[in-house]
């Protein structure tokens, strides 16, 4: 968490640097320090499920949540972004991660209160994304860029879900930060690689 | 026939149970009346009724009907009447007819037809028998359906059936299922009319979700009236009320997020719009239960404990799935073990055991409530995880002034509830905190207070606490006291008969009365108790100086016990009659005072200071009371320990005193003493300082009135020891038979025990022999002496042989051991009569022989002459001889030499020498592999080198038979080659055949290497002397050492370069320093020869 704390010093001194390759840089190191931890989360949030959830080789892609924007998209049409559309999909995307990753704790709480494991790691995630969020907005400020104002991105949440509605969100949750990191540490590569140090 | 269709008995199934004697009676009566109306209806011949029936729903009004007689319509029927006192008419309505309610009895009814049928009417007989009660048909009020319960809740009133007063009413509800709309339920319900409409409610939960299907309910009842005569029928079904889904677009399962008891059946179902493909329960796949549509079902039996996030129910759909969770648990086990308990009388403790995990967990997880009936109080225990292996506790305010409790501890979760329940008077159930701020406060030396904080509401029951004091070096006391307990504060008490300057830890804990458990102990507190005065004296003792002028006062410190604080200072005062004389002060550490004193008579009193003050004085006299009757005694230890034993002794009446010193030691002599009380007559002596085969003296003292008198004296060791040292003896006189010895004592120091004897050893032997016997062996030639009286100092050893050496061993011993020996030769003196008679016999036999030999050579001078000196011839004739002269007088056998033209060069050597060995080659390598070096250096230029090689004749002059045998002397004559002329000789002229060279053939080859011919030489230069070759062997010329007749030594025939021929012998004696040139060419050749012989 020292590590996690020392990433996240810039995001709160005011006087950001100037040049973009030094939060590019931090927010590609810590991308690529979620990236490696991300399938542990997917893996240890599945075990705790029950069958066939926690089954080896467990995968329903299918299940989308409309809340969440899906990190798949075509070749062509990530090729085709440019950074600014690039990070403000990020953005946008470890905003609602974080936001769900908060929902899907909760769910936890009441489904599994007896796995502080599994709590810790749902909730490291957490921080992280949230780490990850203010990496991309100290970019954007070095770059010029308006910062997007956060949004409820969760909306009216259905308090009501039942619990295999939660399970399935959880899942879908912790699928999608996975993807979206690995997402976020190639959109962040390129971007590395526009401002070398 | 048809008549009887509207006859048609009741449900009976609804009524039976309550039918008795009198309604069977009645129904005898109705079955007689139908044959009546029969017969009656048979009998009109014309207009007959049909199919008449009355029934009535009110009881007030009948309604009858019938069909029409053939040939004729109703409209025909102009009114009814009825035959009674009144002779009632009513119009007839639409084939039916209205009659109030008649009473019991037959009644005549006239039907009077308007026209036609010939003007005439029909009768029949009406009886309340044979109207039928069918209520009116009830109506639903509400149906409506929770759908997370999967329950129905219906609801209806009685107003159909109001008219009947506590009629009791019978209600069945059916329950019907799409898609075949199949009976799934039928209820009956009674409740008792009271004649105002009540609402009943009605609820069912269905096994099905109600999600899954569209479920349908019908009413309808029975109504029992005591008072009615006629038949009872069922009303009509009420209109059925159905419950519906309307499904969402996504499918769904249900029930969702259901708790059930483990083992029981649950049947899940999907809502689905497209196909679903397969339903799984965990990993389990089932079979699909259609319902209708694309809906399915599966139903699993006796469902097992689910984990903690549920069991997974999954239905796959084409593009999608729907599942649900089902939590399968247990209702919580009846809390175990409750047990409820008070730390301060201010809350209440109750610990639990929840028993059984009931599986479920988070919201779902079992509650507990714990509610005192007495006050009314209750507190509520709720935890999301279960805790595993662990107790449960909760804590219970305690009101005011309530001192029993009747505690019910109820456990809930959605599958159930327990309790257990205990009764108990809390201040029974009192375990204290831990004592806390425990606090020691000296009252005086031997007294102190002990405080304490406990918190807690005591105030109405007593403490019971225990204290343990603890000092060093002794077991811990306990000691139990009581105390009025009080609200939240300090308690006090007072600990005493404690040891002065002492250091105590003291702990307390706390329980009440009546005990129930002991708080945890308190942490230790030390503390040290202040000083009071020493309770003695020092024990004290004198002793003057070895000068007798002054006194040596010793004391020993006070015990800690009898100091009773830090000894600071003594004071030492010495008192006669007349005078006290000045104190001195003497400072801790030394327990000792030397008093110069005028007179012999004083008291001298000891006292020791603390910081609390002085001691009582100990009192001893300067002066010794005399004992003329004074023994010495002997005493052994055993291990460091002495006892020592005395009579008693009635004049003693203070004590007795031991006291005891190294023997070795100078006056004053003092190791340490010991007090004993003056009833005691022995006394075990203990010390460290003790060392075996020490002596050490004891005194035992014994006192009157401060005045001591020595009455024993004795002698101790700890434990005896051999003597380290043997005793110094010398011989006093030594005669022919007899030796005086006398010894020396040993030094007490070196004895080490009580001398018990010595042992005398005496044996024949000399110095010089090399190993004497052991003395322990007890050989019959040492002769042993014990000498057991320890005063005899001398002893005499008779019967021994003149000049004769004796060896004495002298030995001394002590319980403990015998010591060292000492040892001394000693030769016995001559016997002097038999040493004359040895001079004179020889002298006298050689007086008689020089006698007779000298007349006996007197009278044979002449054959003496003869034979003794004989005439010598006159060696000048011999004119060969070139020899020394007394050679050749001496010898018998002399020869003439030849005379020859040529000079003679042969040399002849007479040698006698031991044969040697075979000499293997592998000896001789290494002297002779590195000769050729040598020479190659030494002699660089030298290429001509000398031939001869001496070809060595070996002629035995032995006995012929003694060859054979090795060491044997020989006599060798080696054959020298002729030295005439030098031969240069190339080194390359190799090739020269041997038989042709050939100027000399020895008759004997010796096959010798050099170092033997050396040997040889030497030995021969040394014992033969007189033998010395004539000619200077410097000037010999050697033969080449690698010349090829050298190295030819394999050859039976060995040539060598001269072309003399050889005529003449010479003996040949080489001088030593000329061996090494022929030396090293033997040496050469056999190097050679070595060289070769591998290849060979």
């Amino acid at each position: 968490s020292l590590y996690l704390l020392s990433l996240l010093l810039p995001l709160l001194s005011p006087a950001a640097p100037i040049s973009p390759a030094e939060p590019i840089s931090q927010a590609y190191s810590l991308a690529l320090y979620m990236q490696k931890n991300t399938s542990t989360l997917l893996q240890t949030y599945l075990q705790y499920q029950g069958s066939p959830f926690s089954d080896p080789g467990f995968s329903a892609p299918e299940l989308q949540l409309s809340s969440l924007p899906p990190a798949a998209v075509s070749f062509r049409i990530w090729h085709a972004l440019d950074d600014v559309e690039r990070l403000s999909r990020g953005q946008e995307a470890f905003l609602a991660l974080s936001q769900h990753l908060q929902l899907v704790g909760d769910d936890q709480s009441d489904l599994n209160p007896g796995s502080p494991i599994l709590l810790a790691q749902l909730a490291t995630a957490r921080l992280r994304a949230q780490g990850l969020l203010g990496n991309m907005a100290a970019i954007m400020t070095a770059l010029g860029l308006p910062i997007p104002p956060e949004e409820d991105t969760l909306g009216l949440v259905p308090f009501g879900a039942s619990a295999f509605e939660r399970k399935c969100r959880g899942y879908i949750v912790t699928r999608e930060y996975g993807h979206w990191t690995d997402r976020a540490v190639r959109d962040l590569a390129l971007l590395k690689a526009k401002y070398p140090a | 026939m048809d008549v009887s269709l509207c006859w048609r008995p009741p449900a009976w199934t609804v009524g039976e149970k309550r039918m008795r004697t009198a309604p069977t009676l009645r129904r005898l009566l109705s079955a007689l009346t139908l044959l009546h109306v029969m017969v009656q209806v048979n009998s009109q011949k014309r207009g007959a009724l049909r199919d008449l029936k009355c029934t009535t729903n009110n009881l007030q009004v009948w309604d009858c009907a019938w069909k029409a007689p053939l040939g004729a319509g109703h409209g025909t029927v102009n009114e009814v009447c009825i035959d009674d006192r009144l002779h009632s008419c009513y119009p007839l309505e639409k084939g039916n007819v209205k009659i109030p309610a008649l009473p019991p009895g037959d009644h005549e009814v006239i039907v009077n037809y308007l026209h036609g049928f010939n003007g005439s009417s029909a009768k029949f007989i009406l009886n309340e028998q044979n109207v039928s009660l069918i209520p009116n048909t009830p109506e639903i009020l509400t149906l409506s359906a929770d759908f997370s319960t999967s329950t129905l809740y219906l609801t209806w009133d009685d107003r159909s059936c109001a008219f009947a007063h506590h009629s009791k009413v019978t209600w069945e509800i059916k329950v019907l299922r799409t898609p075949r709309m199949e009976l799934i339920n039928l209820v009956t319900f009674n409740t008792t009319l009271n004649g105002r409409d009540t609402v009943h409610y009605w609820r069912w939960t269905s096994d099905l979700p109600l999600q899954c299907a569209t479920h349908y309910v019908g009413i309808r009842c029975y109504l029992d009236h005591l008072h009615f005569a006629g038949p009872k029928e069922w009303s009509a079904w009420s209109p059925l009320m159905n419950i519906s889904w309307a499904p969402e677009s996504e499918a769904k399962a249900f029930p969702q997020d259901k708790v059930v008891l483990v083992g029981s059946n649950i049947t899940f179902c999907c809502v689905s719009q497209t196909k679903v493909l397969s339903g799984q329960i965990g990993k389990t796949f089932y079979p699909l239960i259609h319902l209708y549509g694309q809906n399915v079902a599966i139903h699993i039996q006796n469902i097992s404990v689910s984990e903690n996030s549920g069991t997974n129910v999954v239905f796959m759909i084409e593009d999608n799935v729907c599942g649900t969770v089902v939590f399968a648990g247990y209702p919580p086990d009846v809390p175990q073990k409750l047990n409820c308990e008070t730390h301060d009388l201010k809350d209440i403790i109750c610990n639990w055991n929840p028993g059984r995990p009931t599986g479920l967990v988070g919201p779902r997880n079992t509650n507990y409530t714990l509610l005192d009936s007495f006050s009314g109080k209750s507190v509520t225990f709720k935890r999301f995880e279960t805790l595993t292996n662990e107790s449960y506790q909760l804590l219970f305010q305690m009101p005011p002034h309530q001192e029993i409790y009747n505690l019910t501890l109820t456990a809930r979760n959605p599958l159930g509830q327990s309790e257990s329940a205990i009764l108990v008077n809390i201040t029974e159930r009192v375990c204290p905190h831990t004592p806390t701020s425990l606090k020691v406060k000296d009252i005086n030396s031997t007294v102190v207070t002990l405080s304490w904080h406990l918190p807690g509401n005591f105030a109405r029951i007593n403490l019971v606490c225990q204290i343990e004091i603890w000092k060093p070096n002794s077991k811990q006391e306990l000691q139990n006291i009581t105390i009025k307990g009080v609200e939240n504060s300090s308690y006090l008490v007072v600990v005493d008969k404690l040891n002065p300057y002492t250091t105590y830890t003291f702990r307390i804990r706390c329980s009440t009365e009546p005990f129930w458990k002991w708080s945890k102990w308190s942490s230790g507190k030390r503390h040290l108790t202040t000083e009071a005065i020493p309770s003695k004296g020092p024990d004290t003792w004198r002793e003057w100086s070895s000068d007798g002028r002054n006194l040596i006062i010793y004391w020993k410190p006070l015990p800690i016990s009898e100091a009773n604080g830090k000894i600071l200072s003594y004071n030492v005062s010495c008192s006669s009659h007349e005078e006290v004389q000045s104190m001195s002060e003497i400072l801790d550490p030394q327990h000792r005072a030397e008093l110069q004193l005028v007179k012999d008579d004083y008291i001298i009193s000891v006292v020791a200071k603390n910081s609390a003050g002085p001691s009582p004085p100990s009192r001893i006299a300067s002066m010794e009371i005399p004992n003329d009757d004074l023994t010495v005694e002997q005493a052994v230890g055993l291990g460091k320990k002495i006892r020592l034993s005395w009579p008693p002794d009635p004049n003693v009446t203070c004590d007795y005193v031991i006291k005891w010193c190294n023997s070795s030691r100078s006056e004053p002599c003092l190791m340490d003493w010991k007090k004993v009380p003056s009833n005691s007559t022995e006394a075990v002596i203990e010390s460290d300082q003790f060392r075996p085969g020490v002596r050490y003296n004891f005194f035992l003292y014994g006192c009157r009135s401060q005045g001591y008198q020595l009455l024993r004296s004795i002698i101790g060791y700890i434990e005896e020891l051999a003597p380290i040292v043997a005793p110094n003896f010398t011989v006093e006189d030594t005669s022919a038979d007899s030796i005086l010895v006398r010894w020396e004592d040993i030094p007490v120091e070196e004895l080490r025990g009580f001398l018990r004897g010595y042992l005398f050893y005496f044996q024949k032997g000399e110095r010089d022999t090399p190993k004497m016997r052991s003395l322990e062996t007890g050989h019959s030639d040492i002769k042993v002496k014990n000498i057991t009286d320890t005063s005899q100092k001398t002893l005499r050893i008779a019967d021994l042989q003149g000049k004769t050496s004796y060896r004495l061993v002298l030995r001394a011993y002590t319980d403990g051991g015998l010591g060292p020996e000492k040892s001394m030769f000693v030769v016995t003196k001559e016997n002097s009569v038999g040493l004359i008679i040895a001079i004179l016999i020889p002298v006298a036999v050689a007086v008689i022989v020089g006698v007779v030999t000298s007349t006996l050579c007197y009278r044979k001078r002449e054959w003496i002459k003869e034979t003794f000196y004989p005439d010598i011839p006159n060696p000048e004739n011999c004119k060969a001889l070139q020899f020394q002269k007394s050679v050749c007088e001496g010898s018998n056998a002399l020869k003439t030499l030849e005379m020859n033209p040529c000079t003679p060069n042969d040399v002849e050597v007479l040698e006698t020498r031991s044969i040697i060995p075979k000499i293997e080659d592998t000896e001789i390598i290494s002297p002779v592999a590195e000769r050729p070096e040598e020479i190659s250096e030494a002699e660089p230029e030298n290429h001509v080198v000398v031939s001869y090689c001496p070809p060595i004749i070996e002629e035995e002059i032995a006995n012929p038979a003694a060859d054979d045998a090795g060491g044997t002397s020989q006599v060798v004559y080696i054959d020298v080659q002729s030295m005439c002329q030098p031969q240069a000789r190339p080194e390359d002229e190799q090739d020269i055949d041997p038989i042709v060279g050939a100027g000399y053939k020895p008759q004997m080859r010796l096959p010798i290497n050099s170092a033997v011919e050396e040997t040889a030489a030497e030995n021969d230069a040394d014992s033969t002397a007189g033998y010395r070759p004539q000619a200077n062997v410097n000037t010999w010329n050697l033969v080449s050492p690698d010349s090829p007749r050298s190295t030819d030594s394999n050859s039976e025939i060995v040539s060598f370069g001269s072309p003399c021929s050889v005529n003449s012998r010479q003996f040949l004696i080489p001088p030593k320093d000329d061996d090494s040139p022929k030396s090293n060419g033997g040496a050469w050749s056999f190097t050679n020869f070595f060289q070769n012989k591998p290849n060979d």
